[in-house]
């Protein structure tokens, strides 16, 4: 299903006040920021968004696709679903290699994958996934075993690969031990729609607007500056910068020579 | 009247979920029952929460699923005024489920606690399967969970529930509002076993001429009870009497319903 647009209309905030905004509209390619305090409505909005609401949820939100009310089977056919969720927990329970947990998923998703297209497909996934992350994951891999950086960079080329949903909602995806901005990177394809929690300033300037959340509702749209995207790439390459020199730790190098920053906003 | 039977392995989040619908249907006239082995304090805690009417039946000796059918009809008799009697069940083995035909059967199921193939009735008979504590793992593997839960129950709509945040409950208890009330007599999903042995009857020796003895004398006695739980002995249950009888700490006369042999 092409996504153009997911509108979202006001609900109210913790006290019953209505959200002071016509409507939010947001186009296919674009990034969202959902940034707040702990408590302030944050993960209700991503809830809110992946439930497609129309006024049930306690914030009574209505969300629109293509600028109608979205048929129940988006919600319930898991095949369907165009909404893909990456949450906080990454943690994962069954006994099983890299490579099996990716095809049970592929086969699970229910698309026609000849055997030979979802080996390459697995392929792919683990092969982005080290370029997310400094710690190489191999297919025969066991996952209950795979690091919390691993975890998170194997769900994100899972999210990118076999999900494929339009819309996508990542709560909180935190920083440590993968390369936070290529993770991004690899989840906007062209024409997806991201709405992300965070308090990451790489990744909350790096978005086209943000939403500032108080007491439970938007209380603020801020459209991001040219100027805080250049504070973003500075800071996400401090972050690979940190990432490689982990890596030297862990290898046993010992790391004598400083990079030094020539053009911060380059 | 709709009846709402609610079942699940402990700790999977069934009274923390429970809680939260019953606040979505605070507009409703409900009764709470909590059926448990040993003891619970779940009913007061809701009565004090909610002020609604609550009450709490403890199996004891009977097998938790057996002691609710047993128990159901007399709630019912008891609370014709309620709109929705919800039901939570003790929730131990997998072999019977103790939902009815008559009324909605909610399977509160935790994701960590193994895979949904090895569940029985409870989980295979439910109408609502709500999946708790997903957000403990990764969304991947939350949707092989779903996959494996819709082929051994195609036909129940699966929602993914939280206890903490109250997520999906306004789901089962908008599932709860268009449910068929209660008519006739109720029949239940899926038969009960077959639960009579010396052991049954209070036996703790494990020999099989004891055994025996036991159970010859507990089949005896369970002949000749009329099996009504009308608890006019003193005893919960008949089942309960019978042990009691068999360990010399009753005697039969104190039946007054007992057919003489």
């Amino acid at each position: 299903m092409m996504i153009k647009e997911v509108t979202i209309f006001p609900g109210y905030d913790k006290e019953g006040k209505k959200e002071c905004f016509e409507k939010v509209e947001i186009y296919a390619g674009q990034k969202i920021g959902i940034v707040g305090q702990t408590g302030s409505g944050k993960s209700q909005l991503l809830y809110d968004i992946e439930k497609l609401t129309q006024g049930e949820t306690k914030t009574k939100r209505k969300v629109m696709i293509n600028g109608k009310k979205p048929l129940k089977e988006l919600k319930t056919n898991p095949s369907k679903k165009i909404i893909g969720y990456l949450t906080q927990h990454m943690n994962f329970m069954t006994d099983t290699t890299v490579e099996d947990f990716l095809k049970t998923h592929i086969e699970t998703r229910g698309r026609n994958h000849t055997e030979e297209n979802t080996e390459r497909l697995v392929e792919k996934i683990i092969n982005d996934a080290n370029t997310i992350t400094g710690e190489q994951i191999k297919k025969n891999t066991n996952i209950l075993i795979l690091s919390g950086g691993q975890s998170r960079a194997l769900m994100v080329a899972d999210l990118a690969h076999v999900s494929e949903s339009p819309v996508i909602l990542i709560d909180e995806i935190e920083n440590a031990g993968i390369r936070i901005k290529k993770a991004l990177e690899l989840l906007v394809k062209k024409g997806k729609i991201i709405f992300l929690v965070t308090h990451d300033p790489i990744l909350a300037l790096d978005t086209d607007k943000r939403f500032v959340m108080k007491n439970g509702a938007i209380s603020k749209v801020i459209h991001t500056s040219v100027r805080e995207k250049g504070i973003a790439n500075y800071l996400s390459w401090i972050n690979n910068y940190m990432l490689d020199v982990r890596e030297d730790v862990r290898e046993g190098k010992q790391v004598e020579e400083l990079k030094l920053i020539c053009s911060p906003m380059g | 009247m709709k009846i709402v039977i609610f079942g699940g392995t402990p700790g999977s989040g069934k009274t923390s979920i429970i809680k939260y619908v019953i606040s979505e249907l605070k507009d409703l006239k409900l009764h709470y029952v909590k059926f448990d082995v040993l003891s619970t304090e779940d009913d007061n805690l809701i009565k004090e929460k909610f002020d609604i009417s609550t009450e709490k039946r403890i199996s004891g000796d009977v097998c938790p699923d057996h002691y609710a059918a047993l128990e159901i009809p007399k709630i019912i008799e008891k609370y014709t005024d309620k709109d929705v009697i919800i039901i939570e069940t003790a929730g131990l083995c997998l072999r019977c489920s103790p939902y009815v035909e008559e009324g909605i059967a909610i399977n509160i199921l935790n994701i960590l606690s193994g895979k949904p193939s090895s569940y029985g009735p409870l989980l295979t008979h439910a109408d609502i399967v709500a999946v708790t504590k997903g957000d403990l793992i990764s969304q991947a593997e939350r949707e092989i969970f779903r996959a494996e839960v819709m082929k051994v129950n195609e036909n129940a709509s699966i929602i993914e529930a939280n206890g903490l945040s109250g997520e999906g409950t306004i789901d089962i208890a908008e599932a709860i509002i268009k449910s068929p009330g209660i008519k006739d007599k109720l029949t239940l999903r899926h038969s009960m076993p077959t639960a009579v042995c010396g052991y049954c009857y209070g036996n703790k020796i494990i020999d099989s001429k004891e055994t025996l003895k036991r159970y010859e004398r507990g089949k005896d006695l369970k002949a000749r009870l009329p099996n009504l739980n009308c608890g006019k002995c003193g005893f919960k249950s008949c089942n309960e009497f019978i042990r009691a009888v068999l360990d010399g700490k009753a005697k039969e006369s104190q039946c007054p319903f007992l057919k003489k042999r």
